[in-house]
């Protein structure tokens, strides 16, 4: 504006003013009238809503789906468009720009027009803000799952155990079974990416919960790490990946001492020296923590598929891989590291722990029987898992 | 005898002259949307006043903050009010600011000679949001502690000072006693005098620029 706008603005001001009313009682009684308003619908609110009631902080429970304040919502889900090594964009250089663009307003849009149908560009560019942030605050509150039940909540035996199988079933091909690491063979786009262990203090004693969490959570996409939650187009709960880091913390953090029902619920039993080990009793959990992440489903693993008793023994492109009674089994020459026609050693990366050895070579030398058979006529009921 | 002790005061405090300077004086015709300015004063006020009142039970430390406000919730008499207007007065208050801060854009109140008070609002605006992100944390409570957990994390993004930002805001590097207690002083100390000084200032230019008129069609 120069000095004959500001001029005019001003002849323009004290007319309005000769024309207006007076301060008080005028205006004053309408700002009463809506503070008025305000303080009861605030009692109103208080009375009749409330406020809810939660229960207490617990660093520990990190299946907890955070929700920040209704106001901030927008934020967090304009977050969700800066994935990965972008997030700076979010975090920093867009509110940065909000905040400076509101600041300077006065100072770059300095025309003397203020009647809306005059200023085009300005009320374009505030009204698409303002949509922006109420679209996305509704869609953050529309995605946002609901708060699972906080009676669920396992113990920590229970998440341990869960979180065990969780982590054999979606985490040994890259991070090996008991999260030693090394170089990964035979996932398609990583072969021969080195992972550095998972279970020395070098990592458990810098890493919290939270960021194992949000490591599982949205993954280190630069490094090779897929995200695995759901809200990051993952398979797992938030309550999984809290099981997760839970089992991970108390296995591998030397520090923490895993509860003992943890750690015999999660142990392969061990065998007398005359038990025939059973699939249901000893096998199985072995699968489950050093073979199903590679042989399941959309895995490169010749077809063998491991999650039930049938696939072990009958599926795959060299079927059978177990024979009963017999110990040249491609399953125990494997095992026993040998490279044969139906593949190379296994599991890849490392032989297994002496006991499991036996525990299979026993087992396919009993017969490979998915139950336990001392007690053939009473077929002993396998808990579920 | 009234009258006496009237003018005795006004000769020494000037109260004729605070009124005529401040109630007294003609000021533009103007609609319902003027008034969002001091309906956030209000609020503002009430959110002072409610808050005073929660401290005298509340504690700032992990172990005792989820009890105290059970304690308030269920104990102190009126206090489930004094706490609901509390609460509930953050997000209208939230609400308010952002439409008198819209009323002023469309309005044009901005621009000539009104900038300096624009920019006070537009920190008014960011220590109103501070305020909001601060007061969440202190029930202590789930909901609490994982957002202001998340939130903080997300400093981290920052480019060079994340780290510093996170570590300060949490004082260390988990949620702890130390971050409750700073946010706790931040909610009731700082983020409250900055508050005040700024509204004083943006309240000085508003009476003494005098408030502004509706433009008209040709302005
Ligand atoms: C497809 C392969 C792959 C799978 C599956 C995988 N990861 Fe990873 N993960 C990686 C790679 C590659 C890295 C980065 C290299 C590194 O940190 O050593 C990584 C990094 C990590 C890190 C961070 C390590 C650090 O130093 O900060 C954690 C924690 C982790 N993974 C946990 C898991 C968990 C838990 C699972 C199972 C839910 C899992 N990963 C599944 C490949 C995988
Ligand atoms: C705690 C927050 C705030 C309080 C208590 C407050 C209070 C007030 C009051 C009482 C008025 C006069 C009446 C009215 O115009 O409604 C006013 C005017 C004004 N406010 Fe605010 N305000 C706040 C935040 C803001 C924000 C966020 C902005 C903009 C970014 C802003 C910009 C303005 C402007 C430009 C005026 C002059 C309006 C005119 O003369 O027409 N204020 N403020």
């Amino acid at each position: 504006m120069d000095q004959a706008e500001k001029k005019r603005y001003e002849e323009r001001y004290q007319a309005e003013k000769q024309r207006g009313e007076k301060f008080f009682p005028d205006i004053i009684y309408k700002d009463l009238v809506v503070s008025f308003a305000l303080f009861l619908v605030l009692i109103l609110l208080a009375t009749f809503v409330g406020v809810s009631s939660e229960p207490p902080a617990d660093p520990s429970d990190t299946s907890y789906i955070p929700r920040p304040e209704w106001y901030f919502l927008f934020l967090f889900e304009l977050l969700k468009y800066f994935p990965g090594q972008l997030e700076w964009v979010g975090t920093t250089v867009v509110p940065v720009i909000a905040i400076l663009a509101l600041l300077l307003l006065p100072f770059y849009d300095r025309g003397p027009l203020r009647h809306w149908r005059k200023r085009p560009i300005a009320i374009s560019v505030m009204s698409l803000a303002v949509a922006g942030i109420v679209a996305l605050t509704i869609m953050a509150s529309i995605t946002t799952p609901p708060q699972e039940e906080f009676s669920v909540v396992a113990s920590v035996t229970d998440e341990i155990v869960i979180g065990q199988d969780l982590y054999g079933l979606h985490c040994v091909e890259c991070h090996g079974s008991e999260g030693e690491g090394g170089e990964i063979v035979s996932v398609e786009g990583l072969e021969g990416v080195v992972v550095d262990p998972l279970n020395a203090p070098d990592f458990m004693y810098t890493r919290t919960d939270d960021t194992i969490f949000n490591v599982i959570d949205y993954g280190q996409q630069d490094l090779g790490m897929q995200p695995f939650g759901k809200a990051y187009g993952g398979e797992l709960q938030r309550s999984d990946i809290g099981a997760i880091v839970t089992f991970m913390r108390y296995t591998w953090d030397d520090r923490v001492e895993i509860p003992q029902e943890a750690a015999a619920a999660g142990a392969v039993p061990t065998l007398g020296p005359d038990d025939i080990p059973s699939y249901s009793l000893h096998v199985e959990p072995i699968i489950r923590r050093t073979c199903v992440s590679c042989h399941r489903p959309n895995r490169e693993n010749n077809e063998y598929l491991m999650q039930t008793y049938d696939e072990v023994m009958n599926s795959g492109i060299n079927a059978p891989n177990v024979i009963p009674g017999d110990l040249n089994s491609n399953v125990i020459r494997m095992i026993l590291r040998e490279e044969i026609e139906a593949g190379g050693p296994m599991p890849p990366t490392r032989a297994l722990k002496a006991e499991w050895v036996e525990i299979w070579i026993r087992w396919v030398e009993g017969g490979a029987p998915e139950f336990p058979l001392e007690s053939t006529d009473t077929p002993e009921p396998t808990p579920a898992p | 005898m009234a009258a006496k002790w009237i003018s005795w005061l006004d000769e020494r405090l000037g109260l004729t002259t605070i009124y005529r300077t401040i109630l007294d004086r003609k000021v533009p015709k103007v609609n319902w949307f003027f008034t969002l300015g001091s309906a956030t004063l209000f609020l503002g006020v009430l959110q002072g006043l409610t808050g005073i009142f929660l401290t005298v039970y509340y504690v700032p430390h992990p172990e005792q903050a989820y009890d105290s406000i059970n304690y308030i919730m269920t104990e102190v008499s009126f206090g489930w009010l004094i706490r609901g207007i509390h609460h509930w007065g953050a997000s209208l208050l939230v609400i308010t600011v952002f439409l008198h801060m819209l009323r002023t854009f469309f309005y044009g109140a901005y621009k000539y000679p009104r900038e300096i008070t624009w920019v006070t609002g537009v920190f008014l605006l960011l220590l109103t949001l501070g305020m909001g992100f601060t007061g969440y944390l202190l029930p202590w409570n789930q909901r609490a502690f994982w957002a202001t957990t998340v939130a903080t994390s997300i400093t981290e993004t920052v480019p060079f000072i994340g780290p510093f930002i996170n570590t300060a805001l949490r004082g260390g590097t988990e949620l702890s006693t130390l971050t409750l207690v700073r946010f706790f002083s931040a909610h009731i100390w700082i983020l409250p005098a900055l508050v005040v000084a700024i509204v004083g200032i943006h309240l000085y230019l508003v009476v003494r620029i005098g408030i502004s008129h509706v433009p008209a069609k040709d302005e």
